[in-house]
């Protein structure tokens, strides 16, 4: 403590006002504690400023621009013409919205807002230190604390972001100019959304990708379906090499050289290389060591089924509390933390949390696949609807894809469903639905569904996996 | 091993049952089919069989509790299993403990369904319940499709943990006085106050602590700046009412004890009034009622009829019947003439069926005897009352009557009735308003046979016959039957009902007719 300073006290002080942290602090100051938010930068955090919302903008206007362009097979030419600055520029008015209004909410709900950067000091105690020189720092004795600090890019040494000749995703989101060509050095989720979303907006995107395909973690056909409509886009794909070095041009763009375990080099030239090789959670500034809380080599913290790390009344919701980085994941774990630590039976007793990934066709995905069923000792049973035989799919000329739901053969129980469609981002949210309701094959069949909608094809897959689907053939 | 036994499914669609009384203990030999407790359901006490050889080794059910069907009431240690016959002889609290551990592993392997591959499948809310309730919904046994668990799944789970819990007769006798009463406290008369905030003196604070007194409780009509204000002597009257309520409470449970861990008289937590449970068949009976009257629009049709004949006949043929070892009374009379009354309007004799929206009629002539009997009213049914002579109606009769009176009567016997008959003037009185027997449509109340002045009217032949010099317009005592006909007034006008009435008078009125 600094001398003359005088610690103000909370019941539940939060550290990071993203959608883990915004959402543990309403809730917490709803249920009657007395709550303060430590945010440094932006409310909202990665999510609404970084993230979800600027890419998913930017997504909407490169999807507008490209389907007007492309089209013709319905009868209708034109030739947009992209205004980047424009478009970035409303994309900042939409995450202005968004921002504006969670500190709007937190403020309503009574939540103690503070700016600046919390650091431990001693149990029971943090420093937040206010931006800028001579805005001082001041204490807070928190009684419960939750650590949503998120995460940051991972950067390739060497290849520091300096948001102009090296991006991170969030450089990306704000270029205000369409780039000719990109280089995009890792084909994860935010690579691959993002190298698609140039390509509609017209540049040449080359992916350099260290493994030998495209979003690993998916199964080889749903990456399969994303990876050929990229290619289709123009996207090019170059696995197995790593990047090495990188030089500025004559031209102010970048020359990359790349290298592949043989020891073979290439060389790309661009007028950026963004870099999208994953994200790390952010605990090392967090001065943990004050109160003896140590993160695993990843840089997580262990969390129990109530988002409590190892050390009493210190909780972690969010990306800093391990994977999936995702923020719907945090936004559940905040409302856990904070009913729990308001005396609610609550608990992270999640069956399933849903993952999207906004490429063209979206990914959608929850739950378990067929071989992770088999794994956890269920007997699996796979009914799958290709697009191309949904009305929907077709009459928004957007064919690839299918939809799978996993399930156990005894009971019937749904277990997990992997769509790859139009909107596969809203569609899993019903096979979310039924994993958690514990609901059957049969209750997603025997459902209506609309016509004609895409969602029919989740309808479609359960009872395909009932070995009876009328509109495709039964496995 | 050990073997659970579910209350089973006693009675048409019911819920739940009270066990009246346990046959065996635990340490019992049982063979199959051995009776090993008592149930009270739908107006019967019914017995539940073993369903195994065996030895008791726990009994999960008190007498007098309500036990929803499907809960474990008792497990049985069946051949397989030696080490629990060897400890049920002498049950320390070491061996319970154990037992209910083996319980918990047994309940485990049996829920591999629900909690296969590590899930367990339910809905968010029913695990949030689970967790509200303290319950390991691992260990909850699905009753949903696939063995989904719902909410009443972990509900019952909770319950019937409560059950298996090691109380002591002692701590149970204690736990059901306080159940029962309305304030959470254990003192039943103090009026607490319960108020958020109450201002006092820091002396009447100090005196409050010494009392164990709660100062939010203590009762005043005082207020300092809006908020209740509490003096000590208010204090000491608070503390006082509470240590004699305590008092009160401890001697009720020592009477508890006495009288058994379990008793289905009142208890005496108070001289002013008493509390007994709405169990068993007193709320079988109020729930029947309940549907009934709010059910089906009720109309009482009262009238007299003059049964002096009627009255005649019976001592003639009381004699008769004796003589072939049967007791006549004036019901198998009631019951043909209600069978005149039926079959010449049918509409009575029918149900209705709001599922189909169809007025049921019954060709056959069920009928149903309300009886008082110690455990409340029970209504046994004489079967095809059309096809038998009076002595047989009156046998059958008699023996339901005996039957449902010493309560081992069967279920069977009370069900398919299509009108009932109730004598309330057995005990006394001339006009009720029965309540229907629903789903029957029609209810006839009896009133007692008394003498009555009555003006007979000798253009009647039958009537100047029967009291044979009786002049018109004379005044005579005559033996008068009231008669009160409830009907659904859904089903049945009363234009009916009254001519119905008027069948059954003058069937009662002139007993010759019962011959035709």
């Amino acid at each position: 403590m600094v001398v003359g300073d005088i610690a103000t006290g909370t019941e539940v002080l939060v550290i990071g006002a993203g959608p883990g942290g915004y959402v543990a602090a309403i809730r917490a100051a709803q249920l009657g504690l007395d709550t303060t938010l430590v945010e440094k930068d932006a409310y909202g955090g990665v999510c609404l400023n970084r993230g979800c919302i600027p890419s998913k903008a930017l997504i909407t206007g490169a999807d507008t621009a490209h389907s007007a362009a492309s089209a013709e097979r319905m009868g209708i030419h034109a030739d947009p013409a992209v205004d980047m600055a424009a478009l970035s520029s409303w994309k900042d008015d939409v995450v202005d919205q968004l921002t504006g209004g969670v500190e709007k909410l937190c403020k309503a709900n009574g939540v103690n807002l503070i700016e600046g950067t919390a650091e431990f000091d001693s149990e029971g105690s943090v420093r937040v230190m206010h931006g800028g020189d001579g805005q001082g720092s001041e204490t807070i004795e928190y009684e419960h604390a939750i650590v949503a600090t998120g995460s940051r890019p991972i950067q390739i040494p060497g290849f520091e972001y300096d948001e102009e000749h090296i991006l991170s995703s969030q450089g990306a989101l704000n270029l205000t100019s369409v780039p000719d060509d990109l280089l995009v050095v890792g084909a994860g989720y935010i690579g691959m959304e993002l190298s698609t979303t140039y390509a509609k907006l017209g540049t040449n995107v080359e992916v350099i990708e260290m493994l030998d395909s495209a979003l690993p973690v998916y199964e080889d056909d749903v990456a399969r379906v994303v990876r050929t409509r990229a290619e289709e886009l123009g996207v090019g794909f170059n696995f197995g090499e790593g990047a090495s070095e990188w030089e500025e041009t004559v031209d102010g763009g970048v020359r990359l050289t790349t290298e592949t375990d043989d020891g073979e080099r290439s060389t790309y030239e661009a007028d950026h290389v963004l870099v999208a090789v994953g994200r790390q959670p952010v605990t090392d500034t967090l001065g943990l060591d004050a109160i003896g809380l140590e993160p695993t080599d990843a840089g997580f913290l262990d969390t129990d089924e109530f988002g409590e790390t190892d050390v009493a009344n210190v909780y972690a919701v969010g990306d800093v509390a391990g994977e999936p980085m995702l923020a719907h994941k945090a936004s559940a774990e905040g409302e856990v933390v904070a009913e729990h630590i308001a005396g609610e039976p609550s608990a992270m007793d999640f069956q399933s949390i849903p993952g999207a990934v906004f490429t063209d066709p979206e990914i959608g995905t929850v739950g378990m696949t067929e071989a992770e069923a088999e794994e956890a000792g269920f007997e699996p049973v796979v009914g799958q609807m290709p697009m191309n035989a949904s009305g929907r799919a077709l009459t928004l000329d957007e064919p690839d894809g299918f939809a799978r739901v996993v399930a156990d053969a005894e009971t019937e129980f749904v277990l997990g469903a992997q769509i790859v469609a139009p909107e596969a981002s809203e569609l899993i949210g019903e096979v979310g639905l039924a994993i958690e309701m514990g609901a059957t094959l049969e209750d997603l069949a025997s459902t209506v569904h609309t016509h004609p909608t895409l969602s029919e094809a989740v309808m479609e897959a359960a009872m395909n996996a009932q070995g009876h689907a009328v509109h495709t053939l039964n496995r | 091993m050990v073997r659970k036994f579910e209350l089973p499914d006693v009675g048409e669609g019911l819920a739940e049952a009270e066990i009246v009384s346990w046959l065996v203990e635990v340490g019992d030999t049982v063979t199959e089919d051995q009776p090993v407790a008592e149930v009270e359901t739908d107006k019967a006490v019914v017995e539940v069989p073993s369903p195994v050889n065996g030895t008791v080794k726990e009994i999960l059910a008190e007498e007098g509790e309500m036990v929803p069907v499907g809960n474990v009431i008792i497990t049985f240690a069946t051949e397989e299993d030696d080490e629990g016959t060897d400890e049920s002889e002498a049950e320390s609290a070491v061996s319970a403990v154990s037992e209910v551990d083996d319980e918990e592993e047994a309940e485990e392997s049996e829920s591999g369904t629900a909690a296969k591959g590590g899930r367990v499948f339910a809905s968010p809310s029913a695990r949030r319940l689970a967790r509200e309730l303290d319950v390991d919904i691992a260990a909850v046994e699905g009753s949903g499709p696939g063995g989904r668990v719902s909410d009443a799944d972990v509900r019952a789970h909770a319950d019937g943990d409560e059950d298996e819990g090691v109380e002591s007769a002692v701590t149970s006798a204690t736990s059901k006085i306080e159940d029962k009463e309305e304030e959470p406290a254990p003192t039943g008369d103090v009026a607490r106050a319960g108020r958020d905030q109450t201002l006092a003196a820091p002396a009447t604070r100090r005196l409050a602590e010494e009392e164990g007194v709660d100062l939010d409780d203590v009762p005043t009509d005082e207020t300092r700046d809006g908020e209740a204000f509490v003096r000590p002597e208010q204090v000491r009257e608070f503390a006082e009412a509470q240590q004699a309520a305590q008092a009160a409470d401890t001697e009720a449970v020592q009477a508890g004890q006495e009288a058994g861990a379990v008793s289905t008289t009142p208890e005496r937590v108070d001289q002013r009034e008493t509390r007994e449970p709405y169990t068993g068949i007193r709320r079988t009976i109020g729930k029947q009622m309940e549907t009934s009257k709010y059910t089906a629009p009720h109309v009482t049709h009262h009238d007299e009829v003059d049964v002096t004949k009627l009255v005649e006949t019976r001592a003639r043929l009381k004699q008769e019947a004796e003589e072939r070892g049967q007791k006549l009374s004036y019901m198998p009379f009631v019951l043909k003439a209600v069978v005149a009354g039926l079959r010449e309007y049918p509409v009575l004799n029918s149900q209705l069926d709001e599922e189909a929206e169809e007025i049921v009629t019954k060709h056959y002539y069920n009928i149903g005897v309300a009886a008082a009997t110690d455990a409340g009213l029970m209504v046994p049914v004489v079967d095809a009352v059309d096809q038998k002579g009076l002595l047989q109606l009156s046998e059958e009769m008699n023996e339901l009557v005996a039957a449902a009176r010493d309560r081992s009567i069967a279920r069977e016997e009370m069900q398919g009735g299509t009108f009932s008959i109730t004598n309330f003037g057995a005990i006394g009185g001339e006009y009720a308003t029965p309540i229907i027997n629903y789903p029957e449509t029609a209810i006839l109340g009896l009133g007692e046979i008394k003498k009555k002045p009555r003006v007979v009217d000798s253009e009647s032949p039958r009537d100047s016959e029967a009291n044979g010099a009786a002049v018109s317009g004379e005044v005579v005592p005559r033996h008068v039957l009231t008669l009160s006909l409830s009907i659904d007034h859904r089903v049945i006008d009363g234009a009916e009902a009254a001519a119905f009435t008027n069948t059954v008078k003058e069937h009662l009125q002139n007993p010759e007719l019962l011959l035709l």
